[in-house]
């Protein structure tokens, strides 16, 4: 199976620091005001998704840039495996602190996997513990904030009850886990590049934004609800425009080859 | 805190054997990939996670539905394996119909000279350049055998999730409105979880592609199998506070 990437670090723009510090502060500032805010003011807790979600893709790109001998949607999937089960857990213990307390127990269980991928498995792979840890964090930021979006607030009743208790968990759980999963998975190849693929992320998940936005109707009425679809598609729309610019510059001009040689010329 | 682990150490102990079921099981289901996608490699052409995951949510499910009638354990882990050896059995046929009649391939594997079930020879016919293609008969009964453990081990883990709720003092089923049932909803999001975590890792283990039972990488399953005993020891140890938490709210 193609083992995604070609084996070695992967050039950035970016540090890697930069982009972490968007995800985790951004993302706990978004939850946090989605979280005080009126519900109105729930869509912070999507543009908090979105920083964890490209903190999350730019994660995934590193890592899997070493190859991972399996898919690249893998490690998506474990991310979102882990998130889930971290940010329940903050939540239901932490109170105010909840979403901190998910991104710690997250952190926890990220490097216990990333040491055990490394040291049991033997992948091999220099970056795996720390790439594990940011995310496992990135996917528990994820799915806080969007449950924000849904719910207005991150209260484990609230989350408990508007949230897991109709299935809207599991919504969040795939649109989650594909703006992670899939940035790098649909860029990658020799000629991938960070901003790129780093677009595709902000696009995923403003459509993540959008999808939640419509879930929110059902608590927070048609004016929130109105008012996270407007900000989830003026992100997509101008996420998407910046990903075409990228695409226009990355491509490779069309070269004209002719038709194939005829039988006599070749002779 | 302490006091709801102490009070739910048996289920802890359910789950994190569910967990190493999963991550066992995966190593049973021919995972072919990509390069089984294009009939180049034996297997499903598709990866492990997927796969195990299909195969331990229909497990799942399937749990679930056993346990509207009876609360007998035993019945609970036959249904969902049943459920997730079904669901595995009829990806592994439609995907042979389509590598028979479709690509027009003979299910054989470069990897054995004859398969150890039906002993036939397979090496000749091989196509020059792949690794085999299709599923033959030994990777599709070590496919049932993956879906038999992934469904006990998912509903295992449903189960005993469900058990510490009810310790907790939650009902499973008392309410039947469509978004009354708290801990049927975290439960199950839980169980995925943990099934995602227990599928990934021993992907991570068998590299992408493997045939079953009879495929050299199969031995490499203790490695994957003790890591994830200790990373379902974690996740356990959280889902069973959250779910103690909702007894309080």
């Amino acid at each position: 199976m193609s083992a995604g990437g070609s084996g070695g670090e992967a050039p950035a723009a970016y540090p890697p620091q930069t982009i972490m510090a968007i995800g985790a502060i951004g993302g706990l500032a978004g939850i946090y005001l989605g979280h005080f805010l009126p519900p109105v003011f729930s869509f912070f807790g999507g543009l908090g998704a979105i920083c964890a979600i490209l903190w999350g893709a730019d994660a995934v790109r590193r890592v899997a840039s070493y190859g991972l001998g399996t898919g690249v949607p893998s490690i998506g999937m474990i991310s979102l495996g882990m998130g889930i089960v971290a940010a329940l857990f903050g939540l239901s213990v932490g109170g105010i602190a909840g979403p901190i307390v998910s991104f710690i127990a997250a952190a926890v269980i990220g490097a216990v996997i990333g040491v055990l991928a490394n040291k049991v498995i033997g992948m091999g792979i220099p970056i795996m513990e720390q790439a594990m840890v940011e995310i496992a964090g990135a996917g528990t930021l994820a799915i806080i904030g969007l449950s924000v979006v849904i719910a207005g607030e991150f209260t484990y009743s609230a989350v408990i009850e508007n949230v897991v208790a109709n299935g809207y968990i599991a919504l969040i759980f795939i649109i989650g886990g594909m703006g992670i999963l899939h940035p790098f998975n649909a860029n990658l190849g020799p000629d991938e590049k960070q901003d790129r693929t780093l677009s595709v992320a902000v696009e995923k998940a403003a459509i993540a934004l959008v999808i939640t936005g419509f879930a929110s109707s059902l608590h927070e009425g048609l004016m929130a609800a109105g008012l996270n679809i407007a900000v989830g598609l003026a992100i997509w729309a101008f996420a998407f425009m910046k990903y075409y610019g990228f695409v226009k510059r990355d491509a490779h001009s069309v070269v004209g080859t002719g038709l194939l040689p005829s039988a006599e010329e070749l002779e | 805190m302490i006091d709801a682990l102490m009070a739910n150490i048996l289920w802890m102990v359910f789950i994190v054997v569910g967990g190493v079921l999963i991550s066992w099981s995966v190593h049973f289901v021919p995972v072919g990939g990509a390069p089984a996608a294009m009939a180049q490699a034996t297997g499903i052409g598709t990866g492990t996670v997927q796969l195990a995951a299909g195969a331990g949510l229909t497990g799942l499910v399937s749990a679930g539905f056993m346990m509207n009638v009876t609360k007998d354990l035993p019945l609970i882990l036959a249904s969902g394996a049943v459920g997730a050896m079904i669901m595995i059995s009829v990806t592994m046929i439609v995907g042979t119909w389509v590598y028979v009649y479709g690509v027009g391939c003979v299910p054989s594997s470069a990897k054995v000279k004859v398969d150890p079930i039906t002993k036939y020879r397979q090496d000749l016919y091989v196509s020059q350049g792949t690794e085999g293609h299709g599923l033959p008969t030994v990777s599709y009964v070590s496919g049932v055998i993956g879906g038999l453990l992934g469904g006990i081990g998912g509903a295992l883990i449903y189960y005993s999730l469900i058990e510490v709720g009810i310790t907790a003092g939650l009902a499973a089923s008392a309410n039947s409105s469509v978004t009354g049932n708290e801990l049927v909803g975290i439960a199950a999001m839980f169980a995925i979880g943990i099934f995602f975590v227990n599928a990934v890792i021993p992907s991570y283990n068998i590299g992408g592609t493997i045939e079953g039972f009879h495929d050299p990488k199969w031995k490499k399953w203790p490695k994957a199998v003790i890591s994830s005993f200790v990373a379902t020891i974690f996740c356990a140890v959280v889902a069973v506070i959250a779910i103690s938490q909702l007894g309080g709210i």
